[in-house]
C-alpha cells in the first residue's frame, strides 16, 4: 500500500474524459494495481481511479495509469507532499456474523442464563453433520444441545432438530434435549420448536456482554 | 347433534373461548372449540334447561363456558374457533340452531346458513380439570386489583420472571405483584380462604393470562373463585359461568420487598386528572420514550418536556407539597401508567432524590393515603 499526498491534476481518458483542476489530494496505489484518487470527504469513494488490472507509468511530474482498453488515467503532479509505502500483509476477510460467533463464546462462559446448575461440555461439540454450537448438561445432568442464533428462524429450528436426530443416536448422550437460543425469536420459529420438545430462549447480548445501560432500573 | 341456543349467549361464549386460542397453532385441533352437550342421560328428560359447554385449550391456557340450550340430540363436535366465532357475531339476533351431521356443522340462524367441516373431536386433548379450590373474592375487586398491577409487568420475553403476575397468599390477605425493572406494582386485597392449605404459597402466573381472565370473569357483582395446584403448576379462574386455567411461570420473582424505600424527604398531593392532562400536553413535544421533567417547588409543580432542537412545552400546576424541593424526570408513559392505576381522584407521589424511585400511591377523599395500592416509578436521567 503506497500513499502520496500531492498537489495534482488529474484527467481520465477512455470512454468517457473528466478532469479534476489542480488540488492537494491522496493517491492510492494498491498492490492489486489500482490507483484511486481521493479527496478529505466522501467517505471511501474516490474522485476517480483505474481498477486493476492495469500499471502505472511514473514519468517526472507526470504519472499515467492505463488498462488493456487503453483508457488512461493523467496524473500531473505539482508538488509531493507525502510518499509512503506499507507491507500490510494478508487480510482475513470481513466477518460479518461476529455477533453470532460472540453470543457463543458469552453463552459457554455464563450456561447458568440457560439454567441454575447447568454445565458446559464443550462448545462446538462435533457430529457427523458439523458442529452443535454448545453441548451443556443440566441441573439432573441431563445431555442439553444448544443452537445459537442472532435471529431465530425456522431453517435454525431444523438446523437444531437434525442435531438432536443425529445425538440421540449415541447411547452415552441420549436422551439429548435442545434448546434454541437467540436475540429475537421469529413466531414461526418458536411454535416449530416448541412443538418439537425444543426451548426457546430469548438471549439480551448486552447483559451476557455485561454491558449495563445508562439508564436507571430498581434492580 | 342437535341443539338450540341463543344467539347472545353463544357468540359472547365462543368470543370469549376463542380469544385465548392461540393464533398460530402447531396442530390444527388446537385452533378448535369444543362443543359438548353434556353425557347422554341429560337428554333423556327434555325440560329445555340444559348446558352446550364451548372450550378450548392450548396446553397453555384452557377456557371453557356454559350456555343454556335446548338439546334435541347430545354429542360432541370440534369446529375452526375463529371462524365460529366471526359467524355467531355477525348472527342476527334469532336462536341458533347447531346441527352435526357427519364431518359437517350446519348453523342456522334466521334465514341465514352456514356449513362448517368439524375436526375429529377424539383427538382434542382433554381440558385440566379445576384444581383445589382455594378461595373466592369479589369479581370487581379482583379484575380491578390485576389491572393495577398489570401495568407495570415486563413485555420482553428476554427476562420471562418479569413477563409474570407474582400472586402472594397469606392468610386472608392476597399481594399482587409485578415489575418490569423500570416499575414496581403491588396491591393487597382481602379475600376469603375456603381453605387453609394455600396459605404462604407464591405463584408466578403469565400477566397477559391473568389481566384477559381477570377482566372477563370480574364483572359487577360477581364472584371470582380461585384455585392453586402449585405443584402441578396450575391455577384457576371461575366467575360468571366462565372457567380458566393457566400454566404457571417457573422462574424466580425478584426480591422486591427490598427495593420499597422505607422513607421519603419530599411529598405531593395532586389531582390525577389535571396531571395526567398536563403531563399529555407537554409530553407532546417530547420525542417518543423522552423524558418529561417535574420541578417541585414549594408552591407549584412545573412541568417541562422537550428542548431547544425539538421544540418545549412547560406548564404548571398548583400542589399540596411537604419536604425538599426537586427536579425529577420521568419516561411519561410509565408516569401515566401509575397514574391511571391508582384509581382515585387525588394521587401522593413521594420522593427521596432525582436519582431514587418514586412512590405513587392512592388518596382516599380525606385526604389521607390508602393503604393497598403502591405504584414504585425509577426515574430517568437529567440531562447533563
Amino acid at each position: 500500500m503506497r500513499l502520496v499526498i500531492a498537489q495534482c491534476q488529474v484527467d481520465y481518458v477512455g470512454r468517457l474524459t473528466a478532469h479534476l483542476p489542480k488540488a492537494t489530494r491522496l493517491l492510492l496505489i494498491k498492490a492489486d494495481g489500482s490507483v484511486s484518487v481521493h479527496s478529505d470527504d466522501r467517505a471511501y469513494k474516490p474522485l476517480n481511479w483505474m481498477s486493476p488490472p492495469c500499471w502505472l507509468i511514473e514519468d517526472p511530474d507526470v504519472w499515467t495509469v492505463q488498462n488493456k482498453a487503453g483508457e488512461k488515467l493523467v496524473i500531473t503532479i505539482s508538488e509531493v507532499l507525502h510518499d509512503s509505502k506499507h507491507e500490510l500483509g494478508p487480510e482475513p476477510g470481513l466477518v460479518k456474523d461476529g455477533v453470532e460467533a460472540h453470543l457463543q463464546e458469552l453463552l459457554a462462559e455464563h450456561v447458568t442464563t440457560l439454567g441454575e446448575g447447568w454445565s458446559l461440555v464443550r462448545r462446538e461439540y462435533p457430529t457427523a453433520i458439523g458442529p452443535v454450537d454448545l453441548l451443556c448438561r443440566d441441573d439432573a445432568g441431563a445431555t442439553v444441545a444448544v443452537e445459537i442464533k442472532r435471529r431465530g428462524e425456522i431453517d435454525g429450528v431444523e438446523q437444531l432438530t437434525r442435531y438432536l436426530d443425529l445425538l440421540n443416536r449415541d447411547p452415552l448422550l441420549a436422551p439429548v434435549r435442545g434448546v434454541f437460543a437467540a436475540q429475537i425469536i421469529r413466531p414461526q420459529a418458536r411454535v416449530l420448536a416448541e412443538d418439537r420438545g425444543i426451548r426457546c430462549v430469548t438471549l439480551d447480548y448486552d447483559a451476557l456482554r455485561g454491558i449495563e445501560p445508562d439508564e436507571f432500573r430498581l434492580f | 347433534m342437535k341443539i338450540r341456543v341463543e344467539r347472545d349467549g353463544l357468540a359472547d361464549a365462543v368470543a370469549w373461548v376463542a380469544r385465548s386460542l392461540p393464533s398460530r397453532p402447531p396442530v390444527p385441533v388446537l385452533g378448535g372449540v369444543l362443543l359438548d352437550t353434556g353425557s347422554e342421560s341429560t337428554s333423556e328428560h327434555d325440560d329445555g334447561d340444559q348446558t352446550l359447554t364451548v372450550s378450548g385449550f392450548d396446553y397453555e391456557v384452557s377456557a371453557q363456558v356454559g350456555v343454556p340450550a335446548t338439546v334435541v340430540t347430545p354429542g360432541r363436535a370440534l369446529v375452526s374457533g375463529r371462524l365460529l366465532a366471526d359467524i355467531t357475531k355477525s348472527l342476527p339476533n334469532q336462536p341458533v340452531d347447531i346441527t352435526i351431521d357427519g364431518a359437517r356443522a350446519t348453523i342456522t340462524c334466521g334465514n341465514s346458513r352456514f356449513s362448517l367441516p368439524t375436526m375429529p373431536a377424539e383427538d382434542y386433548p382433554q381440558l385440566p380439570s379445576m384444581p383445589e379450590l382455594a378461595g373466592a373474592v369479589a369479581g370487581d375487586v379482583f379484575s380491578e386489583a390485576v389491572a393495577q398491577v398489570a401495568v407495570a409487568a415486563g413485555k420482553d420475553d428476554t427476562l420471562p420472571m418479569l413477563t409474570g403476575t407474582r400472586v402472594e397468599i397469606e392468610g386472608d390477605r392476597i399481594t399482587l405483584v409485578a415489575t418490569d425493572r423500570f416499575r414496581l406494582a403491588v396491591r393487597e386485597f382481602a379475600w376469603e380462604p375456603t381453605s387453609e392449605a394455600s396459605s404462604g404459597t407464591a405463584v408466578l402466573v403469565p400477566a397477559r393470562t391473568l389481566a384477559e381472565a381477570a377482566k372477563t370473569l370480574g364483572g359487577s357483582g360477581s364472584r371470582v373463585e380461585l384455585s392453586l395446584a402449585s405443584g402441578d403448576g396450575l391455577l384457576g379462574l371461575a366467575g360468571n359461568g366462565r372457567r380458566t386455567t393457566s400454566r404457571l411461570l417457573d422462574a424466580e420473582f425478584p426480591k422486591y420487598r427490598q427495593l420499597l424505600p422505607s422513607e421519603h424527604t419530599a411529598s405531593a398531593v395532586l389531582g390525577v386528572a389535571p396531571l395526567v392532562d398536563a403531563i399529555k400536553r407537554v409530553s407532546l413535544v417530547a420525542e417518543r420514550g423522552a423524558q418529561v421533567r417535574l420541578e417541585f417547588t414549594e408552591s407549584s409543580l412545573r412541568l417541562s418536556a422537550g428542548g431547544d432542537d425539538e421544540g418545549s412545552a412547560e406548564e404548571e400546576l398548583p400542589l399540596d407539597f411537604q419536604g425538599e424541593p426537586l427536579t425529577i424526570a420521568f419516561n411519561p408513559g410509565y408516569l401515566l401508567d401509575g397514574l391511571s392505576a391508582v384509581r382515585t381522584e387525588r394521587a401522593h407521589l413521594s420522593f427521596t432524590a432525582s436519582s431514587r424511585p418514586a412512590l405513587i400511591k392512592p388518596v382516599g377523599e380525606e385526604g389521607q393515603v390508602l393503604p393497598g395500592y403502591l405504584y414504585l416509578l425509577m426515574p430517568v436521567r437529567l440531562p447533563g
